[in-house]
């Protein structure tokens, strides 16, 4: 059981979370597990057994260069992360306004005042 | 212990002194750790977002101790949108100032160093501080909306 | 200046857009100025793209495959001009419509520059961002009236948006995977190499982006997010939404399937049928939905699934001459229902209700908007000397020369359901016997000032063009050549 098959599985457990939960805080939530899930899987793909961190420094020979792990997905991935963050605020802003007009969270009560 | 009233009446959040002291003891430390991020951002693992949110943290650390008003007064509000507006006009211009003099947009156009200083790599450091600084204010800006406003507009 | 052309195309709107956030004055001005300039820079410099060259601007100097390179090349000089000409349009309509604050026209312009960055990358990843930065910047000026309605529209939008984005970042970490390289041009080079060694990851990263871009294109299953925006945004904000963000959508299909996945034609199903089906499907849900709406801009929205569905039948086909006519039915549809959402919005400030039964005996009081209304249906039906009918007999008869004739009797079904909802409309205003005319207390007094002058014009304008298109096809059947030829070859460069 490595990384990738737990991302997939976080993956889908994000996707349930959106589709079925009837609140719309716990719908933000899944996305945010769903953005966690993709950033997973990105940085398990660069990784190897027995790998050092990619940072350089002075005593750093040719070997320990091949040892490194990929840090092309880590700064993917920090972007990634940013692309999250703002959309999950952006989407907690407008839940306040939604609540506070219509004084409910729960999207079978808003889907039926339509 | 912080107590929060009820929604929808005029609320003051109140704490112990115990949280105030330790946050204003602590304050100073959160700042440094994030400049030391920002500006080793080229050498070690870091840079600028990660010490921009670390920035942002240490004022939303103020406003959950101290409660809204006092911050207001020590920190000054009504600069923050003008700050994060020309800090990107600054970031594209650095690059139109790479297209100008090295004929690529965002090329680099400062001197590189000896490996494993801070003032290498070209314009690494620069390009980490503009960004350290706006998402310093970003995250420093949606925290300071949503709570100060709490849905009552 | 022309090395650098396609970095400052996209560079312009988005530094103008944050000047107008910072000092609020000249707003009108800038903006205009922001849209004008780069429009003039890409005609300028047009000659060279007509006959089929190609400029790779290197991001930062770094050579491919580490840097991330912009291309101009003939599809994607269509679709910017597309893009921008149609934001001059919907600046232009803003203006008449209310006056808006600074940061409307922020978000506008951010907008642009985003689809522009979609439009000009050869980079997934970078495809990605400018995505989610169009889907963040359009979800803000959905939500830009704060009724309740369009803020639940707008939830949903970016619920939806969002997922289907994830999708296509977990398809490009499966493309990273399998390639090593995430530089459009250096993966179709490596691509019938590693197809054969595993052809089962590459289906599934296939799926994955297939179902994300579905989500933003709106195909059928996934579509659900689209009458809610598109209907309830401001009139402007519709047009730019139904006009041109859709077709981004389509874009990011041709980059992907005939740049990449359409090297090695049968996965293990055969692709154009799976588009043919698609796009069948869709049309017809479209069309019969859009017939039992009585809410006026959400009948146009569903007209929007409808029209969709039939580009996306021309890619089904895949020969020159579908591809051809599908790429004509982007621009035809994107003039047509731009001036039908303006026209709409005339008609909801006029009579101040959307509802259709409101807009009886409408051609009393604004016989030319109506008029243009009717035009602009025509184009969408398909009846000849407006240009949609152009576009619509040449997928018609791509089809009937690659041997699916079931496709022209779908199509041909569906644009009677069409003709059918288009002239309930029609026969609405001008029914003359009604005595119920709403009139909007507001709009009774009305100088004719620069504003209403602009708002007008631009609908007339728009009309006149697509009835130019209707005469005279081959202006814009010779601006499609490069990007029809570009396709076929498989972007080589």
């Amino acid at each position: 059981m490595n990384p990738l098959h737990i991302s997939i599985l976080l993956f889908f457990i994000g996707l349930y979370g959106v589709i079925n939960k009837n609140n719309l805080i716990k719908k933000i939530i899944g996305l945010t597990i769903i953005n966690g899930s993709t950033v997973l899987f990105f940085i398990s793909i660069s990784y190897s057994e027995g790998g050092i961190a990619p940072i350089f420094s002075k005593d750093i020979s040719r070997e320990s260069v091949q040892a490194m792990v990929n840090p092309v997905p880590q700064a993917l991935m920090l972007t990634a992360i940013v692309i999250g963050v703002s959309v999950t605020a952006l989407a907690l802003a407008l839940i306040v306004k939604i609540y506070e007009k219509y004084k409910t969270l729960d999207i079978q009560q808003l889907l039926k005042g339509r | 212990m912080v107590l929060l009233s009820s929604y929808g009446e005029k609320n003051k959040m109140k704490s112990s002194n115990i949280i105030k002291t330790i946050a204003q003891k602590l304050f100073p430390f959160i700042l440094l750790f994030g400049i030391y991020l920002i500006l080793h951002g080229h050498l070690s693992p870091g840079g600028g977002f990660q010490g921009g949110v670390v920035l942002g943290t240490a004022v939303i650390l103020l406003f959950l101790s101290y409660g809204i008003e006092e911050t207001e007064r020590k920190v000054k509000i009504k600069y923050l949108s003008i700050i994060e507006v020309s800090i990107i006009l600054f970031f594209i211009f650095i690059g139109v100032f790479g297209m100008l003099t090295a004929n690529f947009f965002l090329k680099n156009f400062l001197p590189l160093g000896r490996t494993g200083q801070i003032l290498s790599g070209g314009f690494m450091p620069l390009l980490n501080f503009v960004i350290g600084i706006k998402v310093a204010a970003g995250i420093f800006g949606i925290f300071y909306i949503l709570f100060k406003y709490r849905g009552e507009i | 200046m022309k090395n650098h052309l396609p970095i400052l195309i996209i560079i312009l709107p988005l530094a103008v857009g944050f000047f107008i956030l910072l000092f609020k004055k000249y707003i009108i001005q800038l903006s205009l100025g922001a849209i004008f300039i780069p429009l003039f820079l890409l005609l300028k410099f047009s000659s060279g793209f007509l006959d089929g060259n190609v400029i790779v601007y290197k991001l930062g100097g770094w050579e491919s495959p580490l840097g991330i390179h912009l291309v101009i090349d003939g599809l994607s000089f269509y679709f910017s001009l597309l893009v921008l000409c149609a934001a001059v349009f919907i600046v232009l309509y803003s203006l008449y419509e209310e006056t808006y604050p600074s940061s409307y026209y922020f978000y506008l312009l951010l907008s642009v520059s985003s689809m522009l960055g979609i439009i000009f990358t050869a980079d997934i990843f970078n495809m990605y961002i400018f995505y989610e930065l169009l889907t963040i910047s359009t979800y803000l000026l959905i939500a830009y009236s704060k009724k309740g309605k369009s803020l639940k529209a707008s939830f949903n939008y970016l619920i939806m948006g969002g997922v289907g984005l994830s999708f296509f970042l977990l398809g490009t970490g499966f493309l990273y995977a399998l390639f090593g390289i995430l530089d459009l041009p250096s993966i179709s080079e490596k691509y019938l190499v590693i197809f054969s060694a595993n052809r089962e990851m590459i289906l599934i990263a296939f799926a994955l982006m297939i179902i994300g871009i579905g989500i933003k294109v709106a195909a059928f299953p996934l579509h659900g997010w689209l009458p809610d925006a598109h209907s309830l945004a401001p009139s402007s904000v519709s047009a730019l939404l139904s006009g041109i963000t859709v077709k981004i959508g389509i874009y990011c299909f041709i980059r992907l399937i005939y740049g990449i996945f359409g090297l090695e034609k049968y996965l293990f199903i055969k692709t154009e049928q799976f588009y043919l089906t698609l796009g069948s499907v869709t049309l017809l849900f479209g069309a019969t939905m859009a017939l039992a709406q009585i809410d006026l801009k959400r009948l146009l929205a569903f007209s929007t699934i409808n029209q969709i569905g039939i580009i996306l039948i021309g890619f089904g086909i895949g020969t020159k001459t579908g591809l051809t006519g599908a790429l004509f039915h982007i621009l035809n549809h994107a003039i047509l229902k731009i001036s039908l959402f303006f026209c709409a919005g005339i008609i909801i400030k006029k009579t101040g209700s959307r509802l259709l039964q409101d807009l009886k005996g409408f051609s009393r009081r604004e016989p030319f908007i109506v008029l243009s209304f009717i035009i602009a249906s025509m184009g969408m039906i398909g009846i000849p000397s407006v240009n949609g009918f152009i576009s619509k007999f040449i997928i018609c008869s791509a089809a009937i020369e690659a041997g699916f004739p079931l496709i022209v009797v779908i199509i041909l079904i569906a644009s009677v359901i069409t003709a059918a909802y288009y002239f309930k409309i029609i026969y609405l205003f001008f029914d003359l016997s009604a005595t119920s005319v709403k009139i909007n207390k507001s709009s009774r007094r009305e100088l004719a000032s620069l504003r209403i002058i602009l708002g007008y014009w631009t609908i007339y304008i728009l009309t006149g063009i697509s009835v130019l298109l209707g005469v005279f096809p081959s202006l814009g059947i010779d601006l499609l050549e490069p990007a029809v030829m570009s396709i076929l070859s498989n972007f080589a460069p």
